[in-house]
């Protein structure tokens, strides 16, 4: 299989796309500019750290989102926090490298993985710690048409 | 009653795709079936909503990738009876009765179809013989994709705000709306089937369908409905140069969105004058 090939296979049959009904924790990421976002679900199993167990998507978002969202949640299955955390960083750090609307798709699913392990870990002080979300820095829009708009990161509850 | 409407709602998705797969003229019967089962899934919702039982859209992946037509059909036979052995949870007679007499029907009916290849799958994205440059490939392949998933939302959209309104008026436009986008899904379908890229239909998250604000909904519609004809436009534009079959299908599905923005304004206007007469 070829990268045009793996890539029509996330785009026509992407993985682990629903909600995963026996979750633990819910994260969020979302780009307020147009209303996208992506929400990550996570069942948890605790060894010397917490292991994702399980793990699933849904987005409002094009199919950049969906593809990315696919990726990146196959890689986040079965494998631990800190290595999640580190998938998160690696992607959060290769943003700069991507197309701008591609960015921002692949932004919005790390920040939901990265919300979703964060609700995990307040939920096992507070089981009612609300589901976190994450705002994206990335723009879909030009810079001329995204000056005006505040991109800082933003946790919403 | 909720796992009859999430298999209902499957077996709609199940049996449209294998319409849009076959090559042969079990197209049309399998059209005909998914438009009786989409019938089904409109009265089950409508008891529910008769009922105050609450209600989503959510269903489980839908699998559809097989080597044979034949594989799918007896999926449906199977989810079928599956339907069939649950209708005992519905206490509106008529519904059951309906339901289970179109079910008996069609389950002999499926088992004469004729078995076909599957090649819906096969990414060979060409289409027939039709010649395309690698721009116009590409550009046809991701609105294949973005477009099929938004009129498979838009009907559902539409659908749950034509369950839960009680105004002839916007009814009226909703079911217009509804059968333009199954227009547009089955066009696309059939163009992603034939080019070896069908996706499987991917569930519709809850607060695109259940929102709130009616108004914002619409002005939200036809700005959509603008970006996609403005989608139309460039790839109309993208393939004119090496193929004039989808350049005037493009303009053409171009042409059709200002008839729906046309229906969204005018939905718009009504509840706007709804609200100065409260």
């Amino acid at each position: 299989m070829n990268a045009d090939s793996i890539l029509m296979e996330h785009m026509m049959n992407p993985k682990n796309y629903g909600v995963l009904e026996s979750s633990d924790a819910i994260g969020i990421g979302k780009n307020p500019q147009n209303g996208e976002k992506v929400a990550i679900y996570i069942k948890v199993k605790t060894q010397d750290e917490p292991i994702i167990e399980d793990i699933s998507f849904q987005a409002i978002g094009c199919t950049t989102t969906i593809v990315s969202g696919s990726i990146i949640t196959s890689e986040a299955k079965g494998v631990s926090f800190s290595r999640a955390e580190e998938l998160v960083s690696i992607t959060l750090g290769m943003l700069d490298s991507l197309p701008q609307e591609d960015a921002a798709c692949s932004e919005m699913v790390a920040l939901a993985l990265k919300a979703s392990m964060d609700t995990y870990k307040e939920r096992l002080k507070d089981e009612n710690f609300p589901i976190i979300s994450y705002r994206i820095q990335a723009s879909c829009t030009s810079p001329e048409e995204n000056e005006n708009i505040d991109t800082s990161y933003e946790q919403e509850r | 009653m909720q796992e009859i409407f999430k298999e209902i709602h499957q077996v709609w998705l199940a049996t449209l795709h294998a319409g849009f797969i076959s090559k042969t003229s079990s197209r049309v019967t399998l059209y005909n079936f998914s438009d009786i089962f989409w019938r089904h899934f409109g009265w089950v919702e409508n008891y529910f909503i008769r009922n105050e039982i609450n209600y989503n859209y959510d269903i489980p992946q839908v699998p559809l990738r097989v080597e044979k037509l034949s594989y799918l059909y007896n999926d449906i036979i199977n989810r079928l009876k599956k339907i069939q052995t649950k209708l005992e949870s519905i206490d509106d007679l008529r519904i059951k009765e309906r339901i289970n007499s179109d079910i008996i029907y069609i389950v002999e009916a499926l088992k004469l179809l004729e078995d076909e290849e599957v090649t819906a799958f096969s990414m060979n994205r060409q289409y027939n013989d039709m010649e395309l440059s690698n721009e116009a490939r590409d550009a046809l392949t991701l609105f294949l994709f973005e477009e099929s998933y938004k009129e498979y939302e838009l009907i559902l959209v539409y659908n749950y705000s034509k369950a839960n309104s009680n105004s002839a008026f916007l009814n009226r436009i909703y079911e217009i709306l509804i059968g333009e986008s199954v227009f547009h899904l089955r066009s696309f379908g059939e163009m992603m089937a034939t080019m070896g890229i069908l996706a499987v239909p991917r569930m519709v998250m809850e607060e695109i369908y259940k929102f709130e604000d009616l108004e914002q909904f619409l002005l939200g519609g036809i700005d959509e409905e603008r970006k996609a004809k403005e989608n139309c436009k460039a790839l109309s534009n993208a393939v004119s140069q090496t193929n004039a079959h989808f350049a005037s299908f493009f303009e053409f599905i171009n042409n059709q969105e200002n008839y729906h923005i046309a229906l969204m304004q005018e939905a718009l206007t009504y509840i706007l004058s709804q609200k100065e007469n409260i």
